[in-house]
């Protein structure tokens, strides 16, 4: 869209390699029909055995890695020692400033300047990867919450005694996940719609204003409140870590049950307190743990620690249904599937006709925000219907609030999923040409990226790309049915079971919004780069 | 501690001269040139090339940074993908002001309707006021309406830079924090001074 400045009646772009607003443009095909075929058979089996009624075996089973053999001491010395965080700040730091210089002073061809490339490319796309191998541990090293830290408190790492902070508590009304909501929505269009993107000076501008909100944040409020409330980043990787495979949890919950000082929550002379409110003894959700690991290190029994959990389990057992959370997920489903759709060949002739009737122009900012609102509001309003019709089918029990807010959490691992699917496609696509990135951060003198160049050998094959995207949607989608049966095999408040017409509904709308994510898949792709 | 305020310091250090450098020039879209181009004796502030349905679009806008009461001209050229050929019909050129939320925008200015010399279509422009505008093309070919806008700043771009508005905002939170909190230990040091005389 940012360079979207040409407008025209008709016409829609496609082939491979055409000029786009004095740039060219890439269009990769979408996942073969014996990919999509198998995807689409895997989904219908997983349908069959979900509407089984029952619980499923979806268990809390747990393992304490710093118990494993030949890891565990490493994982424990990694996790307790402060100069491990510290360095790895420092690192994400002088990238950070980097990714700052490069975006405002150098090229501005976004292939060719390391702004863009780290950022949208690498980072953006990674961070989500790291979910799943990680979970939050990306918010333990962000820079700018370290910078912050550094201007509020004069230090990267541990309590700060003199901080230039009011320490006010967050007011009741900000306490949720509205403003984080609407930071996502706001980001989203500056990454879509503004082209934000394709722009190294956006990218550092934007790199310029979460640190500004970052050090507001601190110099307000107490401890994080960025991280727990504000930062789109933080509540994403928070929500997503939910379905994550590792937590920082208690290694003996009996330990913490004794336990009357509190560390992990207080903190000690040293170590800050935690930073988003959390003990770690009645820690049941990842939500909000930024996986600092301040607990792990002010505990004097050493009894925190990562634990590998089956994928998914928390989401099902233990997530707390939140009216704001529910609409954060769901932002998050309507979002990720948005990502997608602007980026498929009919998107741009769709907007020039939507510019037309509205006589808009320049970058199409108009039309880009009515198409962005209507793509966000009808998968919601879907699910919304869907939670009407489960309540009458409930009899009316339960309030629509409340419902709303079960079912959102089924639909999570849909949106991970196509989120990890859809960002895969941008990192093995869009990653021609980094070393020369690395070699030239600067992009002094650089030209765009030839047709050769974007079409140069893939590090990852198509095959293996497509076999891992299938699996990923095949996977969100066994997730999310698995979540739903749970969720549903317990409804409160007397822990009833839903039986399996009432359950259909949002069952529908799991398959639909799977459906639709496949779909997306299967379609060719235009580049950002 | 004391590493902790060593780094504060040398952020500071770093960041100080940078805020307080020269604004730079920034195209978004567009590639800058500093080639001479044509008859013109100064540089084009852009030059973009772009595809819009069957035609191939380029543009340059001289000079290289037009000002409020000073002549400038845009130079636009229009070739049919499919057999290179020059568009030979006329094309009209629009002005207005760029924004998105410009809610006070005046309405469309007609700039000129241009013929083709030697296949570039010429129009001058002369602005009174700086700002951003947006300049629009328009023209038909083949019974299909083609316009296309491109931005156009008039004036010096803002005196300080990203740099200097994230310092300045960032000085000013910790400035006003640490004023209140100032003011705070006054406060509680009389309160305190109160309740020890009034024992």
């Amino acid at each position: 869209m940012a360079m979207q400045m040409a407008m025209q009646s008709g016409q829609a772009m496609a082939g491979m390699g055409m000029a786009k607003g004095g740039m060219l443009m890439t269009m990769y095909p979408g996942l073969p029909l014996l990919w999509s075929g198998t995807a689409l058979a895997a989904m219908a089996l997983v349908t069959l055995l979900a509407l089984r009624t029952g619980a499923g075996t979806l268990g809390g089973r747990w393992w304490v890695l710093s118990r494993l053999p030949a890891v565990g001491p490493l994982l424990r010395w990694l996790a307790t020692r402060p100069a491990v965080l510290v360095g790895l700040r420092l690192v994400a730091v002088a990238l950070f400033l980097l990714v700052i210089a490069t975006g405002l002073f150098g090229n501005q061809i976004p292939q060719r300047n390391l702004a863009t490339m780290l950022t949208w490319t690498f980072w953006w796309t990674g961070v989500i990867i790291s979910v799943l191998v990680v979970g939050s541990a990306w918010c333990a090293i962000c820079p700018w919450d370290a910078l912050a830290n550094l201007l509020v408190r004069q230090r990267i790492w541990g309590r700060a005694h003199m901080p230039l902070s009011l320490e006010l508590r967050v007011p009741r009304w900000l306490r949720n996940t509205w403003p984080a909501l609407a930071m996502f929505v706001g980001l989203t269009w500056l990454e879509l719609g503004f082209g934000i993107t394709t722009s190294p000076y956006g990218t550092a501008v934007l790199a310029l204003i979460m640190v500004v909100l970052a050090t507001l944040s601190m110099a307000l409020f107490e401890r994080k409140a960025f991280c727990h409330y504000f930062c789109a980043v933080g509540r994403t990787l928070g929500a997503y870590s939910t379905v994550a495979p590792v937590a920082v949890r208690p290694v003996d919950t009996d330990v913490c049950a004794r336990c009357k000082t509190l560390e992990c929550y207080h903190g000690t002379g040293e170590v800050e307190p935690c930073p988003t409110h959390l003990v770690m003894g009645r820690l049941r959700e990842n939500t909000f743990c930024i996986s600092c690991g301040a607990c792990a290190i002010a505990c004097p029994k050493q009894n925190v620690a990562w634990r590998a959990r089956p994928l998914g389990s928390e989401l099902a057992l233990d997530v707390r249904p939140r009216w704001d959370h529910a609409w954060f997920i769901l932002g998050l489903v309507a979002l990720t599937s948005f990502h997608g759709f602007t980026m498929m060949p009919f998107w741009e002739s769709w907007m020039s006709r939507l510019a037309q009737w509205l006589g808009d122009s320049g970058q199409l900012l108009w039309s880009f925000s009515i198409g962005m609102t209507g793509a966000l509001l009808l998968p919601i309003g879907l699910f919304a219907l869907a939670i009407w019709v489960t309540r009458r089918l409930l009899g009316n029990r339960l309030s629509f609030r409340r419902l709303f807010a079960i079912f959102a959490l089924p639909t999570l691992p849909l949106a991970f999923s196509y989120h990890l699917a859809h960002n895969l496609t941008h990192l093995v696509r869009e990653s021609a040409g980094f070393g020369s990135v690395l070699a030239n951060p600067f992009g002094v003198g650089a030209k765009p990226l030839s047709m050769a160049e974007r079409m140069a050998d893939l590090w990852m094959p198509m095959d293996l790309l497509f076999t891992l995207q299938t699996a990923l949607i095949v996977l969100g989608f066994w997730l999310a049915m698995r979540v739903l049966r749970q969720r549903a095999s317990r409804l409160p408040p007397k822990g009833t079971a839903m039986t399996l017409v009432q359950r259909l509904p949002v069952t529908l709308y799991l398959l639909v919004m799977a459906g639709f994510n496949l779909w997306l898949l299967m379609q060719p792709m235009i580049m950002r780069m | 501690m004391m590493r902790a305020r060593w780094l504060f310091v040398l952020l500071w250090i770093l960041l100080g001269p940078v805020c307080i450098g020269p604004a730079w020039a920034h195209h978004v879209i567009g590639r800058p040139s500093y080639s001479l181009n044509e008859d013109s004796n100064t540089p084009p502030s852009m030059e973009v090339e772009t595809q819009v349905g069957d035609y191939y679009v380029t543009y340059m806008v001289f000079p290289a940074f037009p000002r409020p009461g000073a002549p400038g001209r845009v130079n636009f050229y229009a070739t049919r993908i499919r057999d290179g050929k020059p568009f030979q019909g006329k094309v009209t050129f629009w002005v207005r002001d760029a924004g998105w939320l410009h809610w006070h925008r005046r309405p469309p200015e007609k700039l000129g309707v241009q013929t083709p010399e030697d296949g570039v279509y010429r129009q001058l422009f002369q602005f009174s006021e700086k700002g951003d505008y947006l300049l629009r093309a328009e023209f038909e070919a083949d019974g299909q309406p083609y316009q296309i806008d491109f931005p156009l700043r008039i004036g010096n771009p803002a005196p300080v830079g990203p740099i200097g508005i994230a310092v300045g905002a960032v000085m000013l939170i910790l400035v006003s924090v640490s004023v209140i909190q100032r003011r705070r230990l006054v406060r509680l040091k009389a309160q305190r001074q109160r309740l020890e005389s009034g024992t």
